[in-house]
């Protein structure tokens, strides 16, 4: 299957903006789940510079910087993606989540060590009391790790209401526990937050929701987690929709939390007011002939 | 040999009433109480100068601190933005084979921190291979993964690195804390030295003491050698946090002395993957940044989108390789204490060493044997917390109460990682100056590393720092500690570098014309404006004193009037009701008026027009002290600090508010000799002439305006006050002898483009300016502020004196009330062009995510 996926962000100032810097996380990244095919990145006005990189977590990020005087700036970003999808994992053959916990505790190998940095608080996801409670309905004594995961997402599914009013990008991930309220990406922090009081690593996941099967989070851009388990790699869990994600899910890039992977971040000098629109359509296509 | 050491040590004693602490290891004396062999010549020198002879030269001593401002600020302290620095007169003196152990230790740590940050942010192999606690890394705050593989020119990471050491009861010496990002201190150092250097030069000479001034010159070598492109004239900037960072003196004293533009965040924009300086002349490229700025700051984009501060950007930059940071960004990551619990470890893997000099003992809790010694010995440790930094205060736990104790061991518990235990050193002690003799304080020494191409260069000396009183053991400016000159003695004669004799070293000269960030421009200016407006205000109220004390001159009531007139125009007096006074006694009105000027001249209620603009000028000359010679700066200094501290019984007296006035005018027109004779004729020196022409003429406007009255019997008192106010009795005496005449009076005030008070002289000066100033667009049309300046200065041209004084149908002069309007209005008119020209450079940054 292969998607198009069209990601507009679109600012709008009250007064000009003399100057800005922006950073785009917004090529899709190639996993064993999906292939990148095209990527393009169409910007108005024209960027007097343009460099990517590669950030700290692997994605790639593109630099950009106007210092043409603009009141509206506007990025989009267009792909194909081939998604393969996984085969089926059986929760129940996942190892008890107490030996993840440790092997990664003791990071042995190149991937738990990896994996370690993903188990400590992130400028978005700090710990609190409430975490481990809430997480230890679903990890009894020696359940198996994505077994458990599983459950979790599940009950995070039940009980959290997806309220667009209820939370904006600073709200601390304590909050969501406890109003139970929130959007994808706090859906996927509370979940973040749940498996690393038990010491399990987490990472957040930035990306894309294919449109129509009255799922939640299309339209814009969508957030979910990875969990780890040594022999089977990053397990994808979206509890915004209560799914193993698959070939609905195109994946951006992933870091510790929102703040590693924003869409788009930048700084702007002047603009006076300023009013983001953010458009994202997913599309099953047929690759380009030649 | 026996009997003279014997007699320095009785001559000694009974001298200078030292007392050593027991139980302690102590710089000078032994344990036997006998003066330590390399601090003979000092005592020997101290015993010949006396306790009288030191007290005097310390005076001077302390002249030149006040005289050369040199500060720090403290924190959260809101009665000023900076405080004196504390400096003893006694240094400490190392012996010359203990420093090179010292030198071999601390160029072995530099060498070994720079080899961990690299690791950190390259190949994190010590982590991987178990050496290393990666929680100690991957949790801390300073581990900025944005810079991590980002190429470090050099492999260099850590520029700059210093070390607080301490020495224990056995005479050996740890460290006690690493400053591995911003590391402050070494500008103070310098001053200390340039300071002790003037008290005791003779000693100074006789004892050998290693200079300090080739650490500074292989600083800026490196730092040349660094740069990616422009080797031969680099711009290198020192990017400050700001005045109100504590230790703002040391960032504009270390870039006047290398030779460096000081610069904030603001001033520097980052286009097209490299960094630009903002200057009036426009954008010019920067080579590299030396950052006193915590690095999480330094970058909104990519570091910490909250901090305003910063240029946004500078992290692609840097990765581009288009500019050098120094220290590098990141290298806060080892800052904390914890690392130093792996040291000796590390030392062995990374470099096959044995770690020279030992960290104090520490352990971190995240480890399980570690955290259990610590809850158990908690009343013998210090307590820190692992991933905040070096500022934030240790628990002390012998200080606390057992349920404090307690509560502290189960917080620890809860979350142990978070936490990290130090031994206390019983810190040596060294005599102080005090009171007439020298009694015993505990110590710090802290020591600077400059790295070089291939190896490191310790400064040979350092900032000693004393505890403020005896029974505590934290050295540190913050908590009111004193500081001292570090004396390394040398085998052999020091060679002299010219470099230090020159503390007000400027290598501005050839780009001074180019490198004026316009926030400088601005200050500048209204820096001009300030000093003037001060300088007014000085010359009116003296000329009310003075008419107060000759209160038999009948003509003296009118001068007063006027003056008060005038000041009430400028807002530093209050609208008096005329009743009140109008009823009461000439005595009783004159004494009030006496308070009300006294009043106004302290500002003792904190309101006074005057205090708020000698605050302003405080505030300005403060913000700009890079940019003046170290004696235009003094000038200034001395004067804001007579009106800062009057002496109260002088207070009281007219006599001294006089004196005080007299002594002001001599200052401000030192201060205006420095800009005339010292500042060099660029974009800088402008503005600032800039603003004071303005004020000038914006001043002499009102002060005609307000000062004259048409009817007023007596006419010649009052044309003899502006006369005076304006500073051109003089030139008007010898001109016309003693008949006052109006149009003459306002000839040589307003026309007189011979007169460098008048009116027209500033708008002459002021064309000239503004012809100069940088264009703001190509094109061969003549600026607006050309035309306001030329069209205010035509007025006054084409204007004959005799009109001026002309009365009309109603008896006033309206002729002259019509040319100060339009003066007065086109004034104002130019210095909000020039502002809005040349100073736009405050426009908010925004976040743009979600």
């Amino acid at each position: 299957m292969i998607l198009r996926t069209t990601h507009t962000t679109t600012y709008k100032y009250s007064d000009t903006v003399a100057i800005c810097h922006t950073e785009a996380r917004l090529a899709p990244r190639s996993t064993r789940e999906q292939t990148l095919l095209e990527h393009e990145l169409l910007i108005e006005p024209q960027p007097s510079s343009l460099v990517s990189y590669t950030d700290y977590f692997g994605n790639s990020v593109t630099t950009l910087t106007i210092d043409e005087p603009h009141e509206t700036l506007r990025i989009e970003a267009v792909s194909l993606v081939e998604c393969h999808g996984l085969e089926a994992i059986h929760p129940a053959l996942t190892p008890p989540w107490e030996q993840v916990a440790s092997a990664v505790r003791r990071y042995t190998t190149d991937q738990t060590f990896e994996a370690l940095q993903f188990t400590y608080e992130s400028p978005r996801v700090r710990p609190a009391p409430g975490f481990a409670d809430y997480a230890r309905v679903s990890f009894t004594a020696s359940r198996p790790l994505f077994e458990a995961a599983l459950d979790l997402c599940h009950r995070i599914y039940t009980d959290f209401k997806y309220d667009r009013e209820a939370t904006t990008v600073t709200t601390p991930v304590e909050e969501a526990l406890h109003s139970r309220r929130g959007v994808c990406q706090d859906f996927a922090h509370v979940m973040i937050a749940c498996m690393r009081s038990l010491g399990l690593p987490a990472r957040y996941v930035s990306g894309y929701l294919r449109t129509g099967g009255g799922s939640v989070g299309a339209h814009a851009s969508h957030a979910w987690l990875s969990v780890f388990c040594p022999g089977f790699g990053w397990l994808d869990l979206d509890p915004t929709n209560d799914v193993i994600p698959s070939t609905r899910h195109v994946r951006l890039g992933w870091g510790r939390d929102y703040s590693d992977v924003p869409p788009v971040n930048g700084i702007a000098l002047g603009g006076g007011t300023q009013t983001i629109t953010v458009d994202v359509e997913v599309k099953p296509t047929r690759p380009l002939d030649a | 040999m026996k009997l003279e050491q014997a007699a320095v040590r009785d001559d000694f004693a009974s001298t200078w009433r030292y007392q050593p602490l027991p139980n302690f290891y102590d710089e000078m004396l032994g344990a036997d109480g006998s003066v330590r062999p390399h601090w003979r010549p000092l005592i020997e020198a101290l015993n010949s100068i006396g306790p009288a002879g030191l007290g005097a030269r310390w005076q001077e001593g302390r002249r030149l601190l006040h005289d050369n401002g040199v500060t720090y600020n403290v924190y959260g302290d809101p009665r000023s933005t900076d405080r004196p620095w504390p400096l003893d007169p006694i240094p400490l003196v190392i012996d010359e084979n203990e420093w090179a152990a010292i030198a071999a230790a601390i160029r072995q740590r530099a060498a070994l921190l720079n080899a961990m940050l690299a690791d950190f942010y390259g190949t994190q192999r010590m982590m991987r291979n178990g050496i290393f606690p990666p929680e100690l890394v991957f949790r801390h705050p300073g581990f900025l993964r944005p810079c991590a593989n980002v190429p470090v020119p050099r492999g260099i990471y850590l520029h700059n690195y210093s070390a607080d050491l301490a020495r224990s009861p056995d005479g050996r010496w740890w460290v006690i804390a690493d400053r591995t990002q911003a590391p402050s201190g070494a500008g103070y150092a310098l001053e200390n030295r340039l300071v002790s250097q003037r008290v005791m030069p003779d000693v100074f000479r006789a004892m050998q003491v290693h200079r300090l001034a080739d650490y500074f010159q292989f600083n800026r070598e490196l730092l040349r050698s660094l740069v990616p492109h422009h080797h031969d004239n680099p711009r290198v900037v020192l990017l400050t946090p700001g005045p109100y960072n504590e230790t703002y003196f040391e960032h504009a004293l270390l870039a006047r002395y290398l030779g460096y533009t000081l610069v904030e965040g603001a001033d520097l924009t980052v286009r097209g993957k490299a960094v630009f300086l903002k200057t009036l002349g426009g954008l010019l490229p920067v080579d590299l940044i030396m950052r006193r700025q915590d690095d999480g700051f330094c970058d909104p984009l990519e570091l910490r989108g909250d901090s305003v501060l910063g240029v946004p950007g500078l992290v692609q930059a840097v990765r581009m390789g288009n500019v050098a940071v120094t220290n590098a960004l990141g290298s806060g990551l080892i800052e904390s204490a914890a690392p130093a619990a792996f040291l000796p470890t590390v030392c062995q893997h990374l470099l096959g060493e044995e770690l020279k000099m030992p960290t104090v003992a520490t352990w971190w809790c995240g480890e399980e044997e570690q955290l259990a010694y610590v809850v158990d010995n908690l009343a013998r440790l210090v307590i820190k917390r692992t991933f905040q930094g070096p500022n934030v205060q240790p628990v002390f736990g012998a200080k606390i109460s057992d349920p404090a104790r307690q509560k502290l061991a189960a917080e620890i518990r809860r979350s142990p990682s978070d936490f990290v235990a130090q031994e206390q050193v019983a810190l040596s002690t060294l005599p102080v100056w005090q009171d007439d003799r020298l009694a015993p304080r505990h110590l710090v020494l802290r020591v600077f590393v400059a790295a070089r191409e291939d190896s490191y260069e310790v400064m040979p000396g350092g900032l000693t720092r004393m505890t403020s009183s005896l029974d505590s053991l934290v050295a540190s400016m913050q908590h009111g500690g004193g500081s001292k000159d570090t004396w390394v003695l040398s085998s052999g004669p020091t060679a002299q570098t010219t470099l230090l004799t020159a503390p007000s070293i400027s290598l501005e000269v050839s780009r001074a014309t180019f490198d004026l960030p316009s926030r400088v421009a601005d200050n500048l200016f209204w820096l001009g404006r300030n000093v003037e407006r001060v300088e007014a205000t000085v010359r009116i109220s003296r000329a009310i004193l003075t008419r107060l004390y000759h209160e038999s001159d009948p003509a003296s009531f009118a001068g007063i009037a006027a003056g008060m007139r005038i000041l009430l125009a400028l807002g530093h007096l209050a609208p008096r009701p005329t009743k009140a006074t109008n009823g009461a006694s000439k005595e009783a009105r004159d004494a009030a008026l006496e308070r009300e000027m006294l009043a106004m001249i302290y500002d003792t209620d904190g309101k006074s027009e005057l205090g708020a603009t000698l605050r302003q000028l405080r505030r300005l000359a403060w913000l700009l002290r890079d940019r003046f010679s170290a004696d235009a700066w003094r000038s200034i200094n001395r004067f804001d600090q007579k009106f800062a501290a009057p002496s109260r019984v002088e207070a009281l007296r007219m006599g001294g508010a006089l004196n005080l006035l007299d002594d002001a005018i001599v200052t401000l027109s030192a201060f205006g000799g420095f800009a005339m004779e010292s500042m060099t004729r660029g974009h800088g020196w402008r503005f600032l002439d800039i603003g004071r022409r303005l004020e000038r003429a914006l001043l002499m406007v009102d002060t005609v305006h307000n000062g004259l009255s048409v009817r007023a019997i007596d006419q010649n008192a009052e044309l003899q006050t502006l006369l005076e106010i304006a500073d051109s009795a003089l030139t008007y005496r010898s001109r016309y002898l003693t008949s006052m005449q109006a149009g003459l009076v306002l000839d040589l005030l307003l026309l007189d483009e011979a007169n460098p008070r008048s009116v027209a002289f500033q708008l002459a000066r002021l064309v000239e300016h503004v012809e100069e100033l940088p264009a703001r667009e190509v094109s061969s049309r003549k600026s607006a502020e050309w035309k306001i300046v030329t069209k205010m200065l035509t007025a006054l041209q084409i204007v004959d004196a005799a009109e001026l004084v002309r009365s009309d149908e109603s008896g006033k002069w309206s002729n002259l009330e019509t040319l100060l309007a339009t003066i007065g209005n086109g004034l104002r008119t130019l210095s909000e062009t020039i502002a809005r020209h040349y100073f736009d450079h405050s426009l908010a940054s925004r976040q743009m995510s979600l």
